[in-house]
């Protein structure tokens, strides 16, 4: 993200207010300055994604990277998951799982549908705040590719 | 018909009982009427040989008149040959007469005024033909024509005819009552044997409906047995779907109580950051601030915030320990259980020498007696179970005294082996028997630390398994902590733990 960094967004599908906020502030600590747009609700995110139309072409163009949290209020992680990688504008948008969910059928689910990283939050705090700042340390070097 | 064992017993025995009684009476009865036969039978030789004692009696009274008359007539000596032979065995005749006579009693005063009419008889031959011999003829035919002779002739005949009517007589009366003994013998004989046949089929009856009901039964037991592995199967896979699915719903459960809990850490470390910030703060302005305002929020930001923190931390930390310990408990009962051969020597002797340290800094010993070479198990299981209960013998051992650990391995019957694993600790109060093994429950005095997990994951492991655990405590002496597991763990056990 060095070069393009600024223009690389990161889509945070969180429904737990509170996660989402400490997801921001210690991917914030670990240095990252993209922009972070949070949607709560699967649908919402969905609509941002996908645009009115339901098309994809709202993405084009854009860098994006998707932080998906698989148990949402309105659908399931997975079926955003397929969507986005179903897609042409967003098929190679790097979709980054961070869930509690450590069933191993789960994760391999995910991975067939083309998630790029799968993360277990940590049970206890400290261990999360870590996990968390060492995923902006990986955004930081990561390359994001500008959708078709 | 319903019939009991007991109903059946009695009846057959009874019935048995009432045959052999019939029996019994039946051949009693015939050996009686038998030997009543039999008694006929003599008593009627006895008469037949009375009646032809008194026809020949007659007949050589008639030779012996038939000669003396034909010698009178011709006075040829030839024709005195029956007069002499009936003379030479009249007295036998005449005592053959008197013992058959000895059958009828009342016949004697006949018999013996027969025999004086008879001596008289054959006096009057005699001296008639010895007058005729010496030829004087005509003296003998005079004493012919007195008619005196005649006359005892015909006393001796009457007297013969009344005997030999008598014997007759009887003759008769016997036969009759002969007749009626045959008879009841027919009738005794056969009334007895339609009652031993009655009771015969009433005793097959019973036995029969026995054998009947026995059958039903017996293809009833078999119908249900056939039954019996369906609902078992049925029910272990009810039981394997409870399972599962409080397995599922704890690990939810728990999973949904992390993530606010994770929020409460979250932001009580963001919220000691900022209590860190103020006390630098108030720390350096708070000289320059006075009066009670000033005071508060140093009391505040030194004291009040990092006491109410402190206590939040330790209350979040405690639940994640909690919760950490259902996941545990839940993912434990998810896990695939691998049977594999496992050397329990081996694996008991390196359970011990986990301990082996604290064991000897309290002065302890472990004594290791395995009976049962090897099973097939879980490992990881059975070393968790171990490891955990060994832990427990030296954790909560007495102070005051050395510590004697025991740990045995014993085959049971029904394939089954038991590890007893014996310590000589502060032991534990039988009320409290149950309820060391749930979860977060401890018993005694709370000196160690501990979340009250152990036992409850061991029992947990054991019952997955297939086997349970049993505690045997007396408190203040010792407990036994016995593992009671299949020598073969198979395949499929994990449905059938509940």
């Amino acid at each position: 993200m060095s070069e393009n960094a600024k223009s690389v967004t990161i889509i945070m599908i969180e429904d737990d207010e509170g996660h989402a906020r400490l997801i921001e502030k210690n991917i914030r600590r670990a240095g990252v300055n993209n922009e972070i747009v949070p949607f709560a609700s699967g649908t919402e995110a969905l609509a941002f994604l996908f645009g009115a139309d339901g098309s994809g072409n709202a993405s084009a163009g854009r860098s994006l990277l998707i932080l998906l949290d698989l148990n949402l209020p309105d659908m399931t992680g997975i079926e955003i998951l397929e969507k986005v990688k179903a897609n042409p504008h967003t098929r190679r948008t790097p979709v980054v799982v961070l869930t509690t969910t450590d069933d191993a059928r789960e994760i391999q689910r995910c991975y067939d549908l083309g998630a790029n990283v799968y993360i277990t939050k940590p049970v206890n705090y400290e261990g999360f705040a870590n996990a968390i700042r060492q995923l902006g340390l990986f955004f930081s070097v990561m390359q994001v590719p500008e959708t078709a | 018909m319903s019939l009991t064992r007991n109903s059946f017993v009695v009846r057959t025995l009874v019935l048995l009982l009432l045959g052999l009684v019939a029996l019994a009476g039946v051949v009693v009865t015939n050996v009686w009427l038998v030997q009543r036969t039999q008694d006929y039978v003599t008593e009627v030789t006895q008469l037949r040989r009375l009646r032809a004692a008194g026809v020949d009696l007659r007949s050589r009274l008639q030779d012996a008149e038939t000669g003396q008359r034909g010698f009178l007539i011709t006075d040829d000596a030839d024709y005195l040959q029956p007069y002499d032979d009936a003379l030479a065995n009249l007295a036998s005749y005449m005592d053959r007469l008197r013992q058959a006579a000895e059958v009828m009693p009342d016949l004697a005063p006949r018999i013996e005024q027969l025999a004086g009419v008879i001596d008289a008889r054959l006096g009057e031959l005699r001296q008639t033909v010895e007058l005729a011999r010496q030829g004087q003829r005509q003296a003998a035919l005079e004493i012919v024509r007195t008619d005196h002779g005649k006359q005892l002739m015909d006393q001796a005949r009457a007297i013969l005819q009344e005997v030999v009517a008598e014997a007759e007589d009887k003759l008769g009366r016997l036969g009759v009552a002969q007749g009626e003994s045959a008879n009841a013998l027919w009738w005794v004989s056969v009334v007895g044997g339609l009652i031993v046949v009655a009771i015969t089929l009433a005793g097959l009856l019973t036995i029969l409906s026995y054998l009947r009901q026995l059958a039903a039964a017996r293809q009833e037991v078999e119908a249900l047995n056939v039954n019996l592995e369906e609902r078992v199967r049925e029910r272990t896979a009810e039981l394997g779907r409870a399972n599962e699915e409080i397995q599922r719903f704890a690990y939810i459960v728990t999973h949904d109580l992390r993530a606010p809990l994770v929020n409460i850490m979250g932001f009580t470390a963001e919220l000691e950051q900022g209590v860190a910030t103020l006390q630098d703060f108030v720390a350096r302005s708070g000289a320059s601030e006075t009066g009670a305002d000033g005071d508060a929020a140093r009391l505040a930001a030194q004291e009040d915030l990092p006491e109410a923190l402190g206590f939040i931390r330790s209350s979040t930390r405690k639940m994640d320990g909690l919760i950490n310990a259902i996941l545990k408990l839940s993912r434990e009962g998810r896990r695939v259980l691998k049977p594999e051969r496992i050397d329990l020597q081996a694996l008991l002797q390196n359970a011990v020498a986990a301990v082996a340290h604290q064991v000897s800094d309290a002065e302890g010993e472990v004594a290791l007696d395995v009976q049962v070479p090897a099973l097939v198990g879980d490992r990881l299981s059975l070393e968790q179970i171990v490891g955990n209960l060994l832990d427990n013998a030296v954790k909560y051992r007495r102070r005051d005294v050395p510590l004697r650990i025991k740990v045995r391995a014993l085959a049971r019957p029904g394939g089954l082996v038991n590890i007893a694993i014996e310590d000589n600790g502060r032991g534990i109060d039988a009320q409290d028997h149950e309820r060391v093994f749930e979860l977060f429950r401890r018993s005694g005095q709370q000196d160690q630390p501990g979340e009250g997990i152990g036992l409850a994951h061991v029992r947990a492991m054991a019952r997955n398994l297939g086997g349970d655990i049993a505690l045997n405590s007396t408190f203040g002496q010792g407990s036994v902590f016995t593992l009671i597991l299949p020598a073969r763990l198979r395949a499929d056990t994990r449905s059938m733990a509940a």
